[in-house]
């Protein structure tokens, strides 16, 4: 699904991303993590076109980001609230993305029915901007804007930031539900090394711009990740 | 503390994005500045001279009867135009600074304004006339400080009435039912503003009034915004307002369209500072009014009115495409959106506004069909061509609009400044210059016919021309990305 070649983002004489080589296959929930200051961000945001690589490409489904704008039609972002439209309802900012990707308001209207757990009753209906909505709200409604319409594939920027402990564990449990039952290709990084190992099947551990971990997931993850973040203190 | 509050502002200025394009506006700016100075002091030899041989009146008792207008005028207009001074207060509510210092020093940056200073080029140059026309000079001091008093009165009153759209109706109200009963002779107001602001002239002691006004009024902006400097208060945060249902069903026929024009009539619909973009439009209407007086009655003159009349809105709106959308920008990058769509939503919006505009207009009719042929052509060119060049001027236009904060307390509250005009310009000496060239070949009409063809002529190459705009938002996509990540600037 992704494929990354030579990549690296410079400002001035400091790398902030240099990754030699990085493949993404298709439906694979992939995770990432580091501390801050990584390139976590960085790296999706040169996946999403959002900024100029230094040197290399970035491949989305065999199409070069930079140079084509077809990745668009199959993916779905939401990195932070700049991805949220402040000034629309909830329901009408579905309305918006869904539209955009060709669904009609009634199969957005189904679409959004299997969420309403998610939003606990606090979203829909409210007649609110989103502008109004606390910041764990604004994050269900972006979240949702992604996974609304299908696309094959999936990138979230600290999901689990911002949410109450109920509706990480919700959000846990649909992301899974999700990748298991559409076989969609999810890029979440986190700061929660237990949702992310959890949640994904492939980590990918960032320190200062640079790959030093990638493996599958399995029962020892967690506790070598945990090793790992507390050798760098 | 001052110190520190000015070091904030200093570094907000120079850290801000594309501070070069901001010099070059400093010097631009500069020079708007010295061409106010230049009209309004000459506008005070005229006040004393034009009044003193022309009428036969006496220049200062006639001045100081019209000043209550200038002063109505001049809260209207600062309604609209005048920028709160930037200081972004959230932020420096939990640090160890003590509210009243916050208060007082966003009071006494909004002193130094355009609109306080302005005055001073028409005040000073009249004032020494007085001088040299052997007025008293205790009397022009006092008389100075009076008005100057006034003058800060408005401007404090008017970071108070910057919360209340009704105070903003009131005075508008006032000042044309003033003048409507001037006008027919039912009642002089100057006849009573004369005696009153004659008065310091006469007796000094008198100045004490003023000057009581204007620390009273200092005293009530000051309050409401001590009491009002919380996080929650309307000055602070956008109101929860209620949901208008708007289905906004008559747009679908636009197809793809349609989903951004829908969501550019809620923009507009939604947020205080979009809306008043309409505002300017409407303001604009009535623009040539000022121009119907025959010392500027000339054909020259009535094309640029014909340009400004109809294109208020699509100035006002258009020069901050695409910062409207910035808070969300990088949502439109990702998503399955052609520019194109998203262009044409925008391009769409400015073109009605200026088609509404005509009909609008038609009252120029009144004075002559001259004004309304010259309203007409400017309404072709402004949709043929300048509905390009605003677009085309919003992709290196970087700067951020925070719709969200937009009623902060001493926050940037109106969307329209002297930048807008000023990348206004070359859009309007392109049709004079055209116009005069068609005088020069054949006659005004011709001019007039000319400016109207090369508006067609846009019109006729706009998916041309938006393929090239289309290219120059994608080349500028990165650098606008991250000018807008920056916000509040």
């Amino acid at each position: 699904m992704i494929d990354i070649n030579l990549l690296s983002k410079k400002y001035g004489e400091q790398t902030v991303l240099d990754i030699d080589l990085l493949n993404i296959p298709s439906g694979q929930t992939f995770g990432l993590v580091g501390n801050n200051g990584a390139g976590k961000t960085t790296l999706f945001s040169l996946i999403l076109d959002l900024i100029e690589p230094t040197t290399g490409v970035v491949k989305n489904n065999e199409v070069v980001v930079s140079k084509d704008e077809r990745w668009k039609t199959h993916t779905a972002a939401f990195v932070d609230e700049q991805f949220l439209i402040g000034y629309l309802t909830p329901e009408e900012y579905f309305y918006f993305v869904g539209g955009l990707r060709n669904m009609k308001k009634d199969a957005i209207k189904a679409a959004l029915e299997p969420y309403k757990d998610f939003f606990h009753g606090e979203v829909l209906g409210q007649k609110k901007y989103i502008r109004d909505l606390s910041k764990g709200n604004q994050k269900k409604v972006g979240i949702v804007g992604t996974l609304l319409s299908n696309t094959p594939l999936v990138i979230l920027d600290e999901p689990f930031a911002n949410l109450d402990p109920t509706t990480q564990i919700r959000l846990k449990k649909l992301l899974k539900e999700e990748a298991s039952a559409t076989g969609k290709t999810f890029l979440i990084s986190s700061h929660d090394l237990q949702h992310i190992t959890d949640v994904c099947d492939r980590i990918v551990v960032l320190n200062k711009g640079k790959i030093v971990r990638d493996e599958r997931t399995s029962s020892k993850t967690l506790e070598e990740l945990e090793t790992f973040f507390q050798e760098q203190l | 503390m001052f110190k520190k509050f000015i070091y904030l502002q200093w570094k907000s200025f120079f850290r801000a994005a594309g501070v070069a394009t901001k010099l070059a506006q400093k010097i631009l700016i500069g020079v708007v500045w010295a061409y106010f100075a230049f009209v309004f002091s000459g506008l005070a030899f005229i006040a004393f001279f034009g009044i003193q041989d022309d009428f036969g009146l006496d220049p200062l008792p006639t001045v100081s009867g019209f000043l209550v207008y200038a002063f109505v005028l001049w809260v209207v207009i600062r309604y609209f135009i005048q920028k709160m001074p930037m200081v972004h207060v959230q932020p420096l509510l939990a640090l160890p600074f003590s509210k009243k210092s916050i208060v007082h020093f966003g009071l006494t940056k909004s002193v130094i304004s355009f609109f306080n200073i302005v005055n001073l080029f028409f005040f000073i140059p009249f004032g020494f006339i007085l001088l040299k026309e052997d007025y008293s000079l205790w009397g022009v001091i006092s008389w100075w400080v009076s008005i100057g008093s006034v003058i800060l009165a408005t401007n404090f009153l008017n970071v108070l009435l910057n919360s209340q759209d009704k105070l903003l109706l009131i005075a508008a109200v006032v000042l044309l039912g003033l003048f409507g009963m001037q006008y027919y002779e039912i009642f002089d107001i100057t006849a009573f503003s004369e005696p009153v602001f004659m008065a310091p002239y006469h007796q000094p002691l008198w100045a004490l009034v003023p000057i009581m006004l204007m620390l009273l009024s200092y005293r009530w902006s000051f309050r409401h915004f001590l009491k009002k400097l919380y996080m929650d208060s309307d000055e602070m945060r956008p109101k929860n307002e209620v949901q208008r249902a708007t289905e906004l069903k008559w747009l679908d026929g636009f197809g793809r369209t349609s989903f951004f024009l829908k969501n550019d009539i809620r923009l507009i619909v939604r947020n205080k500072r979009a809306r008043m973009a309409v505002w300017m439009g409407f303001a604009f209407l009535f623009y040539g009014l000022i121009f119907m007086m025959d010392m500027y009655d000339t054909p020259v003159v009535k094309v640029f009115v014909g340009i400004f009349v109809t294109g208020g809105f699509l100035f006002s709106f258009g020069q901050f495409v695409p910062s409207w959308d910035s808070g969300y920008y990088p949502l439109m990058m990702t998503q399955n959106v052609p520019y194109k769509e998203y262009l044409k939503s925008k391009w769409w919006l400015v073109v009605v506004g200026t088609l509404v505009s005509l009909p609008l207009a038609s009252f120029y009719i009144f004075f002559s069909w001259e004004s309304y042929f010259a309203i007409i052509a400017g309404g072709i060119y402004n949709i043929g061509v300048n509905a390009h060049m605003v677009l085309l001027s919003g992709a290196y236009t970087r700067t951020p609009i925070d719709l969200n904060s937009m009623q902060r307390a001493f926050g940037d509250k109106k969307s329209f400044n002297i930048k807008t005009v000023l990348l206004g310009i070359p859009k309007i000496f392109l049709p004079m210059f055209i116009f005069y060239i068609g005088v020069l070949v054949h006659s005004k009409l011709m001019g007039f016919i000319l400016i109207g063809f090369v508006g067609v002529l846009g019109f006729a190459l706009r998916n041309l021309v938006f393929g090239w705009i289309e290219k120059v938002y994608q080349e500028e996509k990165y650098d606008t990305l991250a000018a807008y990540k920056q916000k509040n600037t």
